[in-house]
């Protein structure tokens, strides 16, 4: 090899001003068309909207901290040169927890918001009486006091990891790394309790006849399908830069690959296991969640998306060993699960049962993807913008060597 | 405890230097010998022939009780009307559950290139065989009439024996009988190598014939080796989703029904994780012993004992989060017999066995946060026991307390196991212990060819072979890296436009 390529340059930060600047303008105006959208067509409609929406760009997030902690907790060698990438979407936390907000409005404002329960006239009004029986669970303070615990873990979580990993950028202290590795276990101990509990509260509790206790595990295997199929994507997109290209090689995107399809066929796992037990068991109290989810046409045709495209096309796509490593064919799978995780969560917010007073909303509104826009463009901008100040890849790690030099049998 | 050899503490981890999975400064051939030791000594050590008759002892029990249940009926256990079910299919759960830490170990962990599992994946994966025996000893022995038990086998529809393809009963049939039938085979090929090291080292002729016909004709040549090596990937890669399948359909036999207490939509994932929380219990129970017993210290370290007590710490939370969130969603249902239930097994007459399985699935894992614990194997091996405990009593909580106690107060009784039921369940034990000890003695305990692969001594990294450039990345040093030393041949060929 006659010209050996400058591997600093795999590691400098990339100049992204100005893609920071359009992603962060293409966010601001999907908020304000979210917001004019919400004027014309009800808060309602807003609110449910930024919800959906709002936990995506979080779930994502959230799968980047796991695989942060995870990569501690197991001492990972391999993923060393893809680690920063998930410190980086993990490294929005913080933003996310702003961005969270806008939500507590209604809340506190006394108006309907999204959550029934929170609305002490649906309260009086439920003929069941299971909101009654809900009220010291859910409740606006509580709630809110559960949602500022919660955050406080995340962001104290990825605070922590970022932050030290990029310590260890100038420092080289290999004390850093135990150190992770030691906070990585009660880290994951908490990481599980409150995502687990926020899904509870965000969204199951937005039917809050219903239950099911595989649910926070429904939420999270959603999640780490949306991060993998990101990170695909986003390191695709650095290498095009011309970032990470000697750090990362076919051998990790075999293993992001893998890992995807892992927590492809896990979602589904943790979703027939749920359908099946409602399905079979048959009880009124259960099945009202899945009822205007497969009551009409067009719910019905999301659930058989959600069955082919979240399922069974990645399983098929995935499965052999070739797709994994062709970058773009990995990258193109990534930003189809993408789409995918954005329609499970689609399919766990919007659907509502009928008869609770409520019009019969239209399915899609275009605040949806207004806000989609906006809160994706707001967090990428974040995203860019650390970027263009950190190397994209922790250079001093002691485990880097394995990384540089893993190969799949 | 003691032993001849002499414990080297491999626990301690400096990032960026991975510690030496096998101490002892072995090399290819004195590897071979220690692992062979147990098969090649004249005699077994008096520990064995002990376990060994007290094992015989227990399995006879098991047969006795199996013939006087035959020629008695059902009867004689000790279930009553509302529980029809107890003694019988928790044992079958147990050992089932005790029947996934093999395969987890010999497939998923190979899958995630987890090198210390070489260690303890050949009997691990003996174990998991011995405990699906066990189990499947259950489900023939309780429909009472035994003459009909081979009605549970997938034989033909037309005499219309399985009325209902919508019961998970039979899903269960299939199931077991599908992960039996892979971790044979999973385990038999892996064997395979050591089976002709066996037949090649072997002295009397019957030896030689017997393992020589196990082996199959292998010679160790490339071509087999690379077979081999496709066959196993293969084989692991089926054998994974078996992991989550099998209990997933055992929790199926109760989740589906509308029971409170049964019927709740965690029971596969829960399922899963406890039944790997109980099998690497059980795996600690018998590679304690065995490391000391067979002199495999060097092999089975201090490291591979606290990798699988943090396995074991990982799945006892995941199983006391399950406990959590099934008590909250008992309460947070609003349904009224749901949260009766869980009251009742926290307050009712059961509460003794449910606390028994909270100190002891939930409580006792916990001490393994502490390095103390998992470096000291007399406190490893009261935690694992009080976990092989715990994880009987969940299974039995979950069946017992559910049916003695259902809707209808008119119909509750109090369960009470016979003198039958506590012996049969004691008589398992003598079966998967006969059998545990047997394979010790007769088969390649350690998976001797897949050792070799993690000896320092087989990593080009340690020893630079001519043919590796010794410049390769092992030695970076982000100041003075030279990239084009990484640069993986195979990007270039598989990197297309």
């Amino acid at each position: 090899m006659n010209h050996a390529p400058d591997m600093s340059k795999d590691v400098r930060p990339i100049a992204t001003g100005r893609a920071a600047f359009c992603a962060a303008v293409v966010g601001a105006l999907g908020l304000a068309a979210g917001v004019l959208f919400g004027l014309r067509d009800g808060w309602d409609v807003f609110f449910r909207s930024y919800l959906l929406n709002y936990t995506y760009v979080l779930s994502l997030a959230l799968g980047a901290l796991f695989f942060v902690m995870l990569q501690h907790l197991v001492r990972a060698g391999w993923s060393v040169s893809l680690r920063r990438l998930a410190e980086l979407v993990a490294g929005t936390l913080p933003l996310l927890a702003v961005l969270f907000l806008p939500l507590l409005v209604p809340l506190l404002a006394g108006m309907p918001g999204v959550w029934e329960w929170a609305s002490a006239e649906a309260v009086a009004h439920d003929a069941s009486g299971l909101l009654r029986h809900k009220q010291p669970y859910l409740n606006v303070p509580f709630f809110i006091v559960r949602c500022v615990v919660c955050f406080a873990v995340w962001v104290g979580l990825a605070r922590y990891f970022v932050r030290r990993s990029v310590a260890q950028d100038a420092t080289g202290d290999v004390q850093l790394t135990v150190r992770m590795q030691w906070w990585s276990a009660p880290g994951m101990l908490l990481y599980g309790l409150t995502v687990t509990f926020f899904a509870i509260d965000a969204l199951m509790s937005l039917n809050p006849h219903w239950y099911s206790t595989i649910f926070g595990v429904y939420f999270f295997s959603g999640s780490l399908v949306g991060f993998f199929a990101l990170l695909a994507l986003l390191v695709y997109f650095v290498q095009r830069a011309g970032r990470l290209t000697h750090a990362v090689t076919v051998e990790h995107y075999h293993d992001v690959g893998k890992l995807a399809f892992g927590f492809v066929v896990f979602w589904a796992y943790i979703a027939f296991s749920q359908y099946l037990l409602i399905w079979y068991a048959n009880l009124p109290e259960e099945t009202v969640w899945y009822q205007p989810r497969q009551g009409d046409a067009w719910w019905t045709g999301v659930s058989l998306l959600l069955l082919l495209g979240h399922f069974v096309a990645p399983f098929a796509a995935l499965l052999s060993r070739w797709p994994k490593r062709r970058k773009g064919t990995l990258a193109c799978a990534g930003a189809w699960l993408l789409f995918m995780h954005w329609l499970d969560l689609y399919y766990l917010v919007i659907p509502r049962a009928h008869g609770h007073g409520h019009e019969p909303a239209a399915p899609l509104h275009l605040t949806d993807v207004a806000l989609l826009a906006g809160l994706a463009g707001v967090c990428v901008a974040a995203i860019l913008r650390a970027m263009a100040r950190q190397a994209l890849l922790p250079e001093r790690d002691p485990r880097l060597n394995e990384a540089l030099s893993f190969e799949n049998i | 405890m003691s032993s001849a050899v002499r414990e080297i503490d491999n626990t301690l981890d400096v990032p960026g230097q991975r510690a030496a999975l096998i101490t002892g400064g072995h090399d290819l051939g004195s590897l071979t010998d220690v692992a062979c030791a147990p098969w090649e000594a004249p005699r077994p050590p008096r520990a064995w022939y002990i376990a060994f008759g007290l094992s015989l002892a227990l399995l006879a029990v098991l047969g006795a009780m199996i013939g006087y249940l035959v020629l008695n009926g059902v009867g004689v256990w000790g279930l009553n009307n509302p529980t029809g079910w107890a003694f019988d299919i928790t044992n079958f759960v147990f050992w089932v559950g005790i029947g996934h830490a093999g395969t987890l170990i010999s497939a998923i962990l190979f899958l995630f290139r987890q090198k210390w599992r070489t260690s303890i994946n050949r009997f691990a994966e003996a174990m998991t065989i011995f405990a699906v025996v066990c189990a499947g000893v259950f489900p023939g022995i309780h429909v009472g009439r035994i003459w009909l038990a081979y009605w549970l086998a997938p034989l033909p529809n037309q005499m219309a024996m399985w009325p209902n393809f919508r019961s998970p009963l039979l899903w269960d049939v299939f199931a077991v009988g599908t992960y039996a039938t892979v971790s044979m085979l999973f385990w038999y090929v892996g064997m395979i190598p050591d089976l002709a090291t066996f037949r090649d080292r072997a002295r009397s002729k019957w030896k030689q014939v017997v393992y020589g016909l196990l082996a199959l004709g292998w010679t160790g040549s490339s071509r087999h080796w690379h077979r081999f090596e496709r066959a196993y990937l293969i084989l692991a890669a089926l054998a994974t989703p078996l992991v989550l399948s099998v209990h997933s359909v055992v929790s199926f036999d109760f989740a589906v029904s509308q029971l409170p207490g049964w019927h709740t939509t965690i029971f596969p994932p829960y399922f899963v994780a406890g039944a790997i929380f109980g099998g690497f219990a059980m795996v600690l129970t018998l590679a304690i012993p065995a490391r000391e017993l067979f002199g495999l210290k060097n092999i089975i370290t201090p490291r591979h004992l606290d990798n699988m007590c943090k396995i074991t710490l990982l799945t006892g939370s995941i199983v006391g989060y399950a406990y959590l969130l099934e008590f909250f969603t008992a309460w947070y249902s609003g349904n009224p017999y749901e949260s009766f239930v869980f009251k009742a097994r926290a307050l009712g007459p059961y509460a003794w066995a449910y606390w028994t399985m909270i100190g002891c699935n939930v409580v006792a894992p916990q001490l393994f946060w502490f390095k103390a614990f998992r470096t000291r194997v007399w406190l490893i091996l009261l935690v694992v026991m009080c976990v092989n405990i715990g994880m009987w009593f969940e299974r039995f909580v979950i069946i017992v307390t559910s049916l003695s106690q259902d809707f209808l107060p008119s119909s509750w009784d109090y369960f009470r196991p016979t003198w039958v039921d506590l012996l049969t369940l004691a008589g398992s034990f003598g079966l998967f212990f006969t059998l545990f000890l047997l394979f010790c003695r007769y088969l390649p305990m350690v998976a001797m060819a897949e050792v070799k692969t993690v000896l320092p001594l087989t990593d080009p990294r340690a020893h630079p072979h001519p043919h590796v450039p010794a410049t390769r990345a092992f030695d970076y040093n982000p100041d003075e890296f030279d990239p084009a030393a990484t640069s993986n041949p195979r990007d270039a060929r598989e990197e297309r436009p």
